[in-house]
């Protein structure tokens, strides 16, 4: 993908994913992001959702194709499609793309040439509550030609942006007052249907 | 690893407590019965009474242990000044202990000094060469320092003298999936199956890694593996349900397996999914439709 693309993330999706590595700070994490290509730019993807997966065993196939399932039949609904993927490493100064994120990017890639994989980082995150920045505290990555994810750099490429300027704010808020424990994701929802892997609640 | 029904019973406690309702010690007694990790609870629950001097002493010699878990909390929440303090407490009450030695192994980790630490283990093992929990600190240590490699050596050095540590394999086969090692991991559930043969979790496990290795042996494992976790669970488990509706669909996309596709396994597979789309008609209803819709996707 030679074209330089601008992934909006909406701070609804945004906020969803780091309170999700919140909640299980001491494991990997992972989520699904949904979007569409910006139906009047068709360089801007716009990331208008995302939904948190797994906290446990992520590499392991079988809850990861139910979810995918029914993500997309949700979400389809809306006319939106899975646009790319989200990755907390279990450690704090690990700031590797590892491979099970590749491997999932990579399926994501094949139905979305477009695909992002957005890596948290731990740093900005620790630098949050202090901070007032407006830069999101995830690492881009794309596909380059060569098949490799490529972290999207400073110097002019893609990029990712929060639509709304203010969520890191709000983010931090959210932080202390311990939002995230309302969270819940794919892996609760098998251990227990009844948990709402949409999360309607949890902004409300 | 902790029943359905203890963790219920641990976070109930847990909201009692949150809303002044008391119980701060039973909380603590079973939270360290069930060796779970939640640092931030302990740390809190603990320290209410470590620091309220009535409280203290009604505990009698529990005081001790009191401490040890608070310290032990305090450096899972990087609050290295209250686990210094409890481990001070200690050290002046119990002078030569092995198991304070361990605490200060644990503190040197904490500070991220890791080469000290390894020497405190080191020696504290010369004295006591089968302590369990120190052999799995290095492990720990080594996972911490992002050295799998290192890790995966230990715990299997560990697993050769303490086979019957089912955690042990358990953190093994955890650790050799992040890593995509699923024949290895597929081993350790293996052995946990052996010696726990009834234990649900370990089936389950055992058929995601066999589900993801893939291949017809594989999946059909795989299926007899989650028709054993609905066994084990009453027909209860989400999880192995769709389990074989996942293999189902998977065989039949091979091309031998589509022949060896019997009368006994179509029926397995249509009553998963019964089973699947009451359960979500009762307690999900507004996900119904989205189960549906995958069952269908995954009929041949």
């Amino acid at each position: 993908m030679a074209a330089e693309l601008k992934y909006e993330i909406s701070q609804h999706a945004y906020i969803k994913l780091v309170l999700h590595a919140l909640k299980h700070n001491t494991t990997a994490v992972n989520g699904i992001l949904l979007g569409r290509v910006n139906p009047q730019n068709e360089n801007v993807v716009e990331i208008i959702d995302s939904v948190p997966l797994f906290h446990s065993n992520i590499a392991l196939l079988p809850p990861l194709e139910i979810a995918l399932i029914m993500v997309e039949e949700h979400y389809g609904s809306q006319g939106l499609g899975i646009v790319g993927y989200f990755h907390a490493n279990e450690r704090f100064d690990d700031a590797e793309l590892g491979i099970v994120a590749k491997n999932i990017g990579d399926h994501i890639f094949r139905y979305f040439p477009q695909a992002a994989l957005l890596l948290l980082d731990n740093k900005k995150l620790e630098a949050v509550p202090k901070g007032k920045g407006q830069s999101p505290l995830m690492q881009l990555y794309i596909r380059d030609t060569s098949k490799n994810w490529k972290l999207a750099g400073p110097d002019g490429g893609s990029r990712l942006v929060i639509k709304e300027p203010a969520a890191n704010v709000v983010l931090s808020d959210y932080i202390s007052s311990e939002k995230w424990q309302g969270i819940v994701d794919f892996d609760d929802h098998l251990d227990d249907i009844k948990k709402d892997w949409l999360n309607p609640e949890l902004f409300k | 690893m902790v029943s359905k029904t203890e963790e219920t019973q641990l976070n109930r406690l847990e909201n009692q407590v949150d809303n002044g309702g008391g119980g701060a010690w039973d909380y603590l007694c079973l939270a360290r019965k069930l060796k779970v990790r939640r640092p931030e609870k302990v740390l809190k629950y603990g320290l209410s009474i470590l620091n309220d001097s009535k409280k203290r002493s009604a505990l009698g010699p529990g005081e001790w242990t009191l401490y040890e878990q608070v310290a032990i909390a305090a450096m899972d929440c990087q609050c290295l000044d209250v686990a210094k303090d409890c481990i001070k407490i200690l050290q002046k009450k119990f002078p030569e202990s092995k198991r304070v030695g361990r605490l200060e192994g644990m503190l040197l980790e904490a500070k991220g000094l890791w080469a000290e630490a390894e020497k405190a283990y080191s020696s504290l093992l010369e004295d006591n060469p089968l302590d369990q929990v120190i052999h799995k600190r290095r492990v720990a240590m080594a996972k911490a320092q992002g050295n799998i490699s290192a890790a995966i050596e230990w715990l299997n050095k560990y697993l050769e003298i303490f086979m019957a540590d089912h955690d042990a394999w358990k953190e093994l086969a955890e650790i050799y999936v992040s890593l995509q090692m699923y024949k290895q991991a597929a081993f350790c559930y293996e052995e946990l199956i052996l010696s726990q043969p009834t234990v649900p979790l370990y089936h389950l496990a055992y058929a995601d890694v066999l589900y993801t290795l893939g291949g017809l042996e594989n999946l059909q494992t795989a299926k007899k593996y989650y028709a054993s976790t609905i066994d084990l669970t009453g027909g209860k488990n989400t999880r192995a349900l769709l389990g074989i509706c996942l293999c189902t669909s998977a065989i039949g996309q091979v091309p031998k397996g589509r022949n060896k596709e019997d009368k006994e396994s179509l029926e397995l597979q249509s009553l998963a999914a019964k089973a699947l789309e009451k359960d979500y008609k009762q307690r999900a209803d507004d996900k119904l439709g989205l189960l549906t819709s995958a069952l269908r996707s995954l009929k041949i």
